[in-house]
């Protein structure tokens, strides 16, 4: 392959990686989660005071951090407040799949977690995640006297798509701090109990994906090997001259078997050690060519000696 | 005068609370005994010697009794002791894969790409994780715990840790001494098995000598083999990426001291730790329990499961091909990835049967197929109950 179609295959697959990298914000791994305007009896901030909150998830698997995030606020059109989430607070490091809760009080001064604007539950109220290049995260938009007192405007679950009012039922409640709904079963083992007591559905599917995987390298296999035979094949026919691609199937051209090829070494082996005291020996000494590399430099694993001056 | 001696007795009598004899149990000396025995089988039987030891010295000093409530940070379940330390690379499961990248480095796949069909052997032999299960679920385990119990069927001592680590982790010490054992016991297991189901004439069936395999084939291999089995499984993607990974080191011929590195210092440092911090977690108060002894019997159920489903396979697979291609059903067995031993045994009893019939390296595919095999099924396990 020369040079030109290396470069022109490389410039493809970064055309190809840039397009493929376009950031779509619902994959970022912060998301607004929850959120509670009128709090009139729930979560208490360290203060003592009930106030709107803002709960931010992390939803990947990863830990992920505020520090520098920018967290705006709008009630009203053209007016956007915006909280820059400081750096240098341990406790603005999300730990995988867990989340922060902002305090929407207007009080920056009582720390990390209070923020510089308040909600307003008459009127709609944007809220945006922005990262510390200013890129927007996640939004959202809870439209006026959506919500009562102590009721909260949540995602169904940690990080989905879809969003309800949540508060004054037993299955659709308020979770300042914690997973939108408490995750108090192993969903998949309960089904797999359920429906398949006997084990004889999970043995039928994981066999036939263990058959499948293995299925496929095999047909991959079949096809590499078959190129690799007639590609041999090719080289001892130009070898021997042979033009008639029947007669170097006949004579099995290429498909020497490796007992052949160890017989071969091992008649080499025995002439070359055993029946011979006495060889001519010709000794071809060819300059070796090595490319530099920091891993086999010599320069990195001797010291130098202190010289006095 | 008196009071130092008083002094001294009580100071004696504190220390005598220290010792291993004031804390001994019944539990503690049966779970000695048995080190002792892997010691024993390992040195003067010679049974899988590499992990028998570790495995075996592991269990005395994980069943030295002590104080466990004078906080003197020596157990394995203490946590901040130097072998709990030890112990992470089992818990969080990052030995398993270092492992697999030594087998990859030091596993030479010409027999699969030479007669890829061997690849389907493999596959059938995973049935005896699954038949595991199975009874496993009928013995009173829930599915999480019969998935990490029937994993032992795949033969494979880290998928066995690394899944149960995942799935079970409060039954992972019996899990690993209960696939290891068995790893070490198969030349008692599976001959029985492969005489039971073949006949004679089956055992004297030649095979085709596999073809030589050129060096691009087997360059290509890991790079294929990852991206369809982990594209298909991607949870058993630390254990498959590894043992990939590993192959390319190998055969890509320009990593030659990466490829040495990883079959020899490293394989040995984490085959170490890994049976020695196995065989310790096997604390008596932990693992004498009924469960213990009923993952020890379907471990034994799953290998011979697993050995039949290789051999009646194959017997099944012959009718479907030609005379000249008909597979030896002494190689079924091999499915099972205990490597190399499950296919040095078909090899003992092909010899036995005809001395002339060599079939160690056609029973080699099959067996690294197992590796592959059991690295999926793992992984499905996994995907399908977490």
């Amino acid at each position: 392959m020369d040079k030109n179609k290396i470069g022109v295959f490389l410039s493809l697959l970064l055309a190809l990686g840039l397009t493929g990298c376009k950031e779509h914000k619902s994959n970022s791994k912060l998301v607004i989660n929850e959120v509670l305007i009128t709090n009139e009896h729930n979560f208490q901030d360290d203060y003592g005071e009930h106030n709107a909150w803002v709960e931010i998830f992390n939803r990947s698997y990863g830990s992920s951090n505020l520090a520098a995030c920018l967290l705006k606020a709008s009630n009203t059109p053209g007016d956007t407040l915006t909280y820059f989430i400081p750096k240098g607070d341990v406790l603005t490091a999300i730990a995988p799949r867990q989340h922060a809760l902002f305090w929407a009080d207007g009080k920056p001064n009582r720390g990390t977690f209070h923020t510089n604007f308040t909600l307003d539950a008459t009127a709609d109220n944007w809220i945006g995640l922005f990262d510390a290049g200013n890129n927007l995260l996640d939004e959202v938009v809870i439209p006026a006297n959506t919500l009562g007192a102590d009721k909260s405007y949540a995602r169904v679950n940690d990080g989905s798509e879809e969003w309800e009012v949540k508060g004054g039922s037993d299955d659709k409640y308020v979770t300042p701090c914690t997973n939108n709904q408490t995750i108090d079963n192993n969903a998949k083992m309960e089904k797999f109990q359920l429906h398949d007591s006997a084990g004889i559905g999970m043995a039928i599917t994981a066999m036939s994906v263990v058959f499948i995987g293995l299925i496929l390298l095999y047909i991959s296999f079949r096809f590499i090997g078959k190129a690799s035979v007639a590609l041999s094949r090719r080289r001892a026919m130009a070898v021997k001259g042979i033009t008639d691609k029947q007669e170097a199937k006949e004579k099995k051209l290429g498909e020497a078997h490796g007992e052949v090829f160890a017989a071969i070494a091992m008649a080499m082996h025995e002439m070359q050690s055993d029946v011979h005291d006495v060889e001519d020996t010709v000794l071809t000494i060819t300059r070796v060519k090595r490319s530099y590399s920091p891993w086999s430099s010599k320069i990195y694993t001797l010291r130098e000696t202190p010289h006095k001056k | 005068m008196g009071e130092f001696i008083h002094f001294l007795g009580e100071n004696l009598s504190d220390f005598w609370t220290y010792t291993g004899f004031a804390n001994a149990t019944a539990g503690h000396l049966v779970m000695i005994l048995v080190g002792l025995f892997f010691i024993y089988l390992a040195v003067k039987k010679e049974f899988e010697p590499m992990l028998l030891i570790p495995i075996g010295f592991g269990i005395l000093i994980g069943n030295i009794p002590f104080n466990m409530e004078a906080g003197l940070q020596v157990g394995i379940y203490e946590q901040g002791s130097v072998l709990n330390i030890l112990y992470q690379g089992v818990t969080s499961g990052w030995y398993p894969p270092l492992i697999f990248l030594g087998i990859g480095a030091m596993t030479d796949f010409s027999a699969l790409i030479s007669n890829p069909k061997l690849m389907l052997i493999g596959a059938a032999a995973q049935f005896g994780i699954f038949g595991a299960y199975m009874i496993a679920l009928q013995w009173g385990f829930d599915p999480m715990q019969a998935a990490a119990i029937g994993i032992i069927g795949g033969a494979d001592g880290p998928t066995a840790i690394f899944l149960s680590s995942k799935l079970a982790p409060n039954l992972m010490g019996a899990i690993a001494v209960s696939a290891y054992s068995y790893m070490a016991l198969v030349p008692v297991i599976q001959p029985p098995v492969m005489r039971l189901l073949t006949t004679k004439h089956e055992r004297l069936i030649r095979m085709k000598p596999p073809r030589v395999v050129s060096h691009t084939e087997k360059v290509i291999f890991p790079i294929v083999g990852l991206l369809l089995t982990c594209f298909l499984v991607p949870s058993g993607l630390p254990l498959l990426g590894m043992l990939f990974f590993g192959n390319l080191l190998k055969e890509s011929g320009v990593t030659r001291r990466l490829a040495e590195t990883a079959r020899g210092p490293l394989i040995d440092t984490i085959t170490i730790l890994l049976g020695l911090t196995v065989g310790a977690s096997t604390q008596a108060s932990e693992f004498l329990t009924m469960n213990s002894l009923k993952i020890f019997g379907l471990g034994a159920l799953s290998f011979i499961i697993a050995t039949a489903s290789g051999v009646l396979f194959v017997k099944i697979f012959n009718l479907l091909l030609k005379k000249e291609n008909k597979i030896n059903p002494l190689i079924g067995n091999a499915g099972v990835s205990a490597v190399p031993d499950s296919a040095r045994i078909s090899q003992i009893l092909g010899l036995e049967y005809d001395p002339t019939n060599y079939l160690l390296m056609h029973a080699m595919g099959p067996n690294v197929a197992g590796v592959i095999g059991s690295a999926v099924a793992a992984g499905i396990l996994l995907g399908f109950l977490i």
